[in-house]
């Protein structure tokens, strides 16, 4: 991308080095569950802190605590222990301050895809008025590239389909921080990179904080400013590796360049044990 | 299978041209029309004096239907029916959709009452259709409040299976959208719940038909209950089997109301 040099101060030339402000902090924080006959530990206490507007991606072995990790943040589950803050404040309730997409899409059946997309903006803390919102779920549904579907119920979409209504639906409204967990884990090769072109651009543009929970390593190494590695459960960061690509990114073609190959095969070598452990359990 | 499907065409030239016939929308037709023909002209027919007696014949039947129509006492015997029904059912259907609802959200009130609401519902109503005559007399009132009863346990149970089927990761998603606890109900719950509302208020229909019945046999002075009550009273076979034939034009039609009511519910919820 060229680069414009112009002639105004310093400061305003150069916006970012903003102090890092933190945004979400876990301190300590465990948690077990209790099933039935036993007691299962999911997430050891863990120490993590996630600047404001920081994108960062959490990978591990199936079972690690990634999830657990995201409705932590989220205030759906409060931690065993220690004690997840969120602007400095206490989550001690529904966090109303994050947009959240989970694994399973949690699309009302009865409602199209359009209406479902539009559900947020029909909000009264958020009421928009409804020719705006017909702008916003149109141009959202266009984003996601599911014009032509608007009329369509949940049931009668593919799970791709689905994941991408889900995914307009949080993004509609613009949460601060944008929870998600393995968003693209249903989209076909060449899908996927689109959506992961669009979500860059779409945090950036409106600086948002992600915490992107994914099974992929070079998709987390394709967007992410920290790659979080986990170890198999009990859950435990491992290793915490910043990626120092430059920004914009290319989704399309970063994969193939040395930098991005060199990560990989390191955050690889961390990971791959963990795996192995993570399933001969 | 092909081998049985076979066989008969072989056999006989002309039953199989009839198999053919019976097979087509009108010869099936035909063959109803006849089969009752037969029937109804035995039953006019066949019975001696004595027989005749208990059994009247299906002429007399019909004269006995229309003098009902000419002096009105069908309408109105017909309308005390559906009345008592309807009433009974809308009372029912609205107070079971609005404590399914309160209960479903207060699971722990509802934890409280639900062994004596499981013992209400396994309770037959019926058996409180005397208690009833007895406190409200035996006009529409007794039937209202047996059918009342009936239909309000039946539309309590499946509001409440259907809130507690609610999935609560669709209620999560909305309030951390911002939702307040009404939107949540009014967006989630709610329509959640329809078609389980819908399914109860679908088979109380019957259980409101029969029980108006029912109470009407038991202890009446208007309905079509009433008149089968009275006419067999009375020993007047032609009035009881009119009456009877009444009611099964009646079913016939609730039947066919409810089917058509089906199909569009489940045309328009397009999943």
């Amino acid at each position: 991308m060229p680069r414009v040099e112009l002639a105004v101060p310093a400061d305003i030339a150069e916006p970012a080095p903003a102090p890092r402000a933190e945004k979400i902090r876990l301190a300590g924080v465990g948690k077990r569950f209790v099933t039935r006959d036993r007691e299962v530990e999911a997430l050891q206490p863990i120490d993590l802190t996630i600047d404001a507007h920081e994108f960062v991606a959490l990978v591990g072995p199936s079972g690690c605590g990634k999830s657990t990790i995201l409705n932590l943040i989220a205030g759906l589950l409060q931690p065993s222990s220690g004690v997840v803050s969120y602007d400095g404040g206490t989550v001690a309730g529904p966090n109303r301050r994050v947009g959240y997409m989970t694994q399973k899409d949690t699309l009302l059946p009865w409602r199209t895809a359009a209406d479902n997309v539009r559900i947020a903006l029909e909000l009264k803390c958020r009421a928009v008025p409804r020719s705006e919102a017909d702008a916003r779920v149109a141009q959202i549904i266009d984003l996601v590239g599911l014009t032509g579907f608007e009329r369509h119920y949940p049931a009668e979409l593919s799970g791709g389909m689905r994941k991408r209504v889900g995914l307009a639906r949080t993004l509609i409204y613009e949460p601060e921080t944008l929870l998600m967990d393995e968003p693209f884990g249903a989209l076909d090769a060449q899908l996927k990179l689109l959506m992961l072109d669009q979500l860059q651009e779409l945090t950036r543009q409106r600086r948002m904080t992600v915490v992107f929970v994914t099974h992929d390593l070079g998709e987390a190494i394709t967007l992410a400013d920290r790659v979080v590695v986990f170890s198999a459960r009990p859950g435990r960061i491992r290793t915490i590796r910043t990626v120092d690509l430059p920004r914009p990114r290319d989704v399309f073609r970063i994969r193939f360049t040395e930098a991005f190959a060199h990560l990989h095969e390191e955050l690889w070598d961390e990971l791959k044990d963990e795996v192995a452990r993570g399933t001969d359990v | 299978m092909s081998e049985a499907v076979r066989l008969p065409a072989l056999s006989d030239g002309s039953s199989a041209a009839f198999a053919r016939f019976l097979a087509t929308t009108t010869g099936r037709s035909l063959a109803r029309l006849l089969l009752v023909l037969i029937l109804l002209a035995m039953w006019q027919v066949l019975p001696n004096r004595g027989l005749r007696f208990w059994m009247s014949g299906p002429l007399d039947i019909v004269v006995r239907l229309w003098s009902w129509v000419l002096d009105g006492s069908l309408w109105e015997n017909l309308g005390a029916t559906l009345l008592a029904m309807v009433l009974g059912y809308l009372i029912g259907t609205g107070i079971g959709i609005a404590l399914g609802l309160l209960f479903g959200l207060m699971p722990r009130v509802y934890r409280v009452l639900s062994p004596y609401i499981a013992a209400l519902y396994a309770m037959p109503k019926i058996a409180l259709a005397p208690l009833f005559v007895i406190v409200l007399g035996i006009g529409i009132q007794s039937k209202v409040a047996l059918v009342a009863i009936t239909v309000f346990f039946l539309v309590l149970n499946s509001t409440l299976d259907g809130v507690r089927n609610v999935d609560r990761d669709l209620a999560r998603t909305l309030s951390l959208m911002g939702a307040t606890r009404f939107e949540v109900i009014g967006k989630v719950l709610v329509p959640a719940t329809l078609p389980w509302i819908f399914t109860g208020m679908r088979i109380s229909v019957r259980y409101a038909f029969t029980n108006t019945l029912l109470a009407e046999l038991i202890a009446s002075n208007s309905g079509i209950g009433f008149m089968i009550e009275y006419y067999s009273g009375i020993f007047d076979a032609t009035g009881t089997y009119a009456a009877i034939l009444v009611l099964v034009i009646m079913s016939v039609g609730l039947t066919e109301l409810l089917t058509q009511v089906e199909a569009r519910m489940s045309r328009g919820r397009g999943q």
